[in-house]
């Protein structure tokens, strides 16, 4: 048996005992009475791997112990099974019994951890990428107005700072004054391009597209130079609505701004026409919120992380209670739910309060199938597999991490409209090496009723170098204890 | 061998199977023998220049697969220059190379590119070299006063080859200078650097000049207005420029300062994989004609086709081979 700790926290004051050392010690003191006692199957303990966990996000889809069983690729069961414990959730004194009936459950298939025989599933395992979070994230940004005034507060309200950080004026400002210092170079060389194509992908409120065209207006005209007349700014976004209400905040600079529909998966298909011309890629907040999936490595073989939908039986009791609704109706409702939004399945703040409720109690079991070797089948549209052959050839060996498909696929789909001088900027939560994942807990959460997971940078950066890029990361260090970072590009030799 | 009118040919390296970019990461980790690397080599250089052929080009190269990248390639063989050879993971990376004495007057072995393709191919054939200018920007220089100074040293290197390779039975030569684009004020040392690589080499000289094509993507932008009227002292027989993806512009340059030379017209756009039609390769040679006479036009691609897939690579060779058919026709030959 391997008990893996997957979190480094230095918050230890003195030399006291943590909390966390405690429940950790309760930990490893159950599994040996366990196995004393003759309560842990003997031939389940040498490929059982115990995993301690810190999960930072208080609301995400795990229970406090989970297990995790592998099976091949074609679904058949396999020996090697993880329990997984999020500590941050444990307290002592459930523990022991939480932990004893998550052992047993190992070989018997069909039961979970929680020994919750009336667990409501709603969906299939599928990998992350599949799964019905998805849905339930397309639902929020289309629903955004309801849940908003139903929480009381804005979406940016829900981040750790209060609000974007990358709207911040001192961020605008040195994002403007880089730009300007490279527009005045290629100018000094006689190369300064007509028209300067800048791009925003994901625009939001307009706010920082808005502060970084006045930014560059005002810093411009007090350089004496007229960049700012060739400035042309797109606005990329999937939603009409979004774009519309970026476009009227940015009214005074009419002449300068174009909205374009486009995917963020893809934005090189909206905007081929402007191939080897953008001089400025900005994004932010974007890459946390497009698919991944799960891949673990263990014993030099890969698997891949399926999940699947649930609701506890108290949930459903709880459901059933407070509006109504009988357990052989939820599936409808959530299909209803999810098509229509929260008024199709009541009327009013009734339907809101469902869906706020219902993504409360919305959690998910993990296994494990292993991958064939370069099955192609999971690598992101427009990576090859040599790009995660590059980033496990730095990788631990024995490390779960997230496949940012999303991430990666927009990445690589944006590279292809920056000039040769261009450069594209991100602002989102990084991780920056594989070995970061060893360290720590990296998503998902839930973060009001969408997701947030971090991205994988160092996967980006396999990508970039494929295509061309250095891809750089820094700190982002105009809001102390910012966990973001400004992901840049810079052209490989 | 007579060329027709128009005669089609290639610009640097033809596509670069995945499997290949392994096999030449997997030597450089020592997982595979330099020989078995070799094989591969001669394997996908015979499947190079037997696509060009299928596609009816006219004068043949051997792919250029078997070098790594336009850099390490000549920097591994120029007497003189110290490479680390585990300075790269990636085959396509740059060594990190140095020059600390004056270059050396060995053979850089390259007539063995003219053995390989006489013995494969009763086509015309080319073959190209960096240039000085190319390889002084990626090699440190830690002895010559200047890049001045290093570039003609390298010229006179490079003629060397050249010359060796003529006696080797090559008629048809590039140079290759994809980085005049990034550094424009560079131009009348690097002319100079030119002509001490071309002097006294008996052999058509084409000198290729684009934006860049590194990992498929262009390395810097403009317009090739800086070549001139700097460019009109280098002695070679033609210039070979990137038209299809830039548009058709700069070739007015050619008639505004009575350019001499033969000009290699780019009409395939390489960094992309949209395919164009054999109509717009006519359009694009039309609109050329309308600038340069038929008998000083040469039709190649913009660049080389390392990065695209093989099958695009092919399906663009052979739509530029078609569509120069049709201007051919209409010219009534």
């Amino acid at each position: 048996m391997i008990v893996h700790i997957n979190h480094i926290s230095q918050s230890k004051k003195g030399g006291k005992k943590s909390q966390l050392g405690e429940l950790a010690s309760l930990v490893t003191g159950t599994l040996v009475d366990l196995v004393e006692n003759g309560q842990l199957d003997a031939r389940i303990a040498p490929s059982l791997r115990i995993h301690l966990d810190w999960i930072q996000y208080k609301t995400n889809f795990r229970d406090p112990v989970i297990i995790r069983r592998t099976t091949d690729t074609s679904g058949k069961s396999l020996a090697l099974a993880e329990v997984a414990i999020d500590l941050r959730q444990c307290n002592a004194a459930e523990l022991p019994l939480q932990l004893e009936r998550a052992v047993k459950s190992v070989n018997s298939p069909g039961a979970n951890a929680a020994g919750d025989a009336g667990r409501f599933y709603l969906d299939e395992y599928r990998p992350y990428r599949d799964c019905m979070i998805w849905d339930f994230n397309r639902l929020f940004w289309r629903h955004l107005g309801d849940w908003e005034a139903a929480s009381g507060r804005g979406f940016e309200a829900a981040l750790p700072s209060g609000s974007s950080d990358a709207n911040r004026p001192d961020a605008v400002k040195d994002s403007v004054v880089e730009f300007w210092d490279l527009l005045k170079e290629l100018d000094g060389k006689g190369q300064l391009p007509a028209e300067i194509p800048a791009l925003e992908i994901g625009v939001g409120s307009g706010t920082r597209a808005a502060a970084w065209m006045d930014g560059f207006q005002a810093y411009d005209k007090e350089q004496g130079t007229t960049y700012y007349d060739r400035i042309q700014f797109l606005l990329g976004d999937y939603s009409p609505d979004t774009l519309a209400r970026a476009v009227a905040s940015l009214e005074r600079h009419a002449g300068h701004v174009t909205a374009a529909p486009l995917d963020a998966l893809n934005p090189f298909k909206a905007l081929s026409s402007y191939r080897f011309k953008v001089m400025y890629v900005h994004l932010t907040n974007v890459y946390d919120n497009l698919p991944f999936d799960d891949l673990i490595r263990r014993d030099g073989k890969l698997y891949l992380v399926e999940v699947r939908a649930y609701l506890s039986s108290a949930a459903v009791e709880r459901l059933t209670a407070d509006f109504g609704i009988k357990r052989e109706d939820l599936h409808s409702a959530v299909k209803t739910l999810l098509d229509g939004g929260p008024h199709a399945v009541f009327p009013g703040d009734k339907g809101v309060s469902f869906w706020r409720c219902f993504w409360d109690y919305f959690k998910l079991e993990e296994r494990l199938r292993a991958l064939d070797d370069r099955e192609e089948a999971h690598v992101p549209p427009g990576l090859s597999w040599s790009h995660l052959e590059d980033l496990l050839a730095e990788a631990p060996e024995d490390v779960r991490f997230h496949v940012s498909r999303g991430a990666a696929e927009s990445f690589a789909n944006t590279l292809p409209l920056l000039h040769p001088r261009g450069y594209l900027q991100v602002q989102d939560i990084f991780v920056e090496d594989m070995d970061e994942y060893r360290k720590g807990f990296k998503g998902p959460g839930k973060l009001d009723g969408s997701l947030v997971t971090w991205v994988n940078g160092a996967l980006l950066r396999a990508v970039g170098a494929r295509a061309g890029y250095d891809v750089h990361f820094r700190p982002f260090t105009h809001r102390p204890g910012s966990k973001t970072t400004v992901m840049y590009t810079t052209q490989r030799p | 061998m007579t060329l027709p009118l128009l005669p089609t040919t290639v610009i640097g390296s033809y596509s670069m199977p995945e499997w290949l970019e392994r096999a030449k990461n997997d030597y450089l980790a020592r997982r595979l023998s330099k020989r078995d690397l070799d094989d591969m080599h001669d394997a996908v250089r015979k499947a190079a220049i037997k696509d060009q052929e299928s596609a009816g080009i006219d004068i043949v190269t051997d792919g250029e697969l078997q070098r790594d990248n336009m850099i390490d390639y000549f920097t591994e063989r120029i007497p003189g220059v110290q490479v680390d050879l585990g300075s790269k993971r990636f085959y396509y990376d740059f060594y990190d190379t140095e020059v600390r004495t004056k270059l050396g007057t060995g053979s850089l072995g390259l007539t063995e590119e003219i053995k390989f393709l006489k013995r494969f191919t009763e086509h015309s054939t080319k073959v190209s070299v960096s240039g000085p200018h190319t390889l002084v920007k990626r090699i440190r220089n830690s002895f010559y006063k200047d890049e001045a100074e290093f570039a003609l040293d390298l010229g006179k290197a490079l003629n060397r080859e050249l010359k060796e390779m003529v006696r080797a039975g090559a008629t048809e030569l590039q140079i290759d200078e994809p980085y005049y684009s990034g550094f424009p004020e560079d131009l009348p040392w690097a002319v100079k650097a030119i002509n001490a690589c071309t002097e006294g080499v008996d052999a058509h000289v084409t000198l290729h000049i684009c934006y860049g094509n590194r990992y498929g993507k262009p390395s810097f932008e403009g317009s090739y207005k800086y070549l001139f009227p700097t460019i009109l002292d280098a002695r070679v027989h033609a210039l070979s420029l990137e038209f299809a993806r830039r548009g058709e512009d700069d070739i007015q340059l050619f008639k505004e300062f009575k350019a001499p030379f033969t000009l290699g017209l780019g009409v395939i756009d390489v960094k992309t994989q949209d395919i164009e039609s054999p109509a717009l390769v006519a359009d694009r040679i039309r609109r050329a004609l309308e600038v340069v006479p038929a008998e000083r036009l040469v039709i190649n691609p913009d660049c080389g086709c390392v990065h695209l897939p093989r099958d695009v690579a092919f399906a663009k060779l052979t739509a530029m081979v078609d569509g120069t058919k049709i201007v051919r026709t209409e010219l009534g030959k």
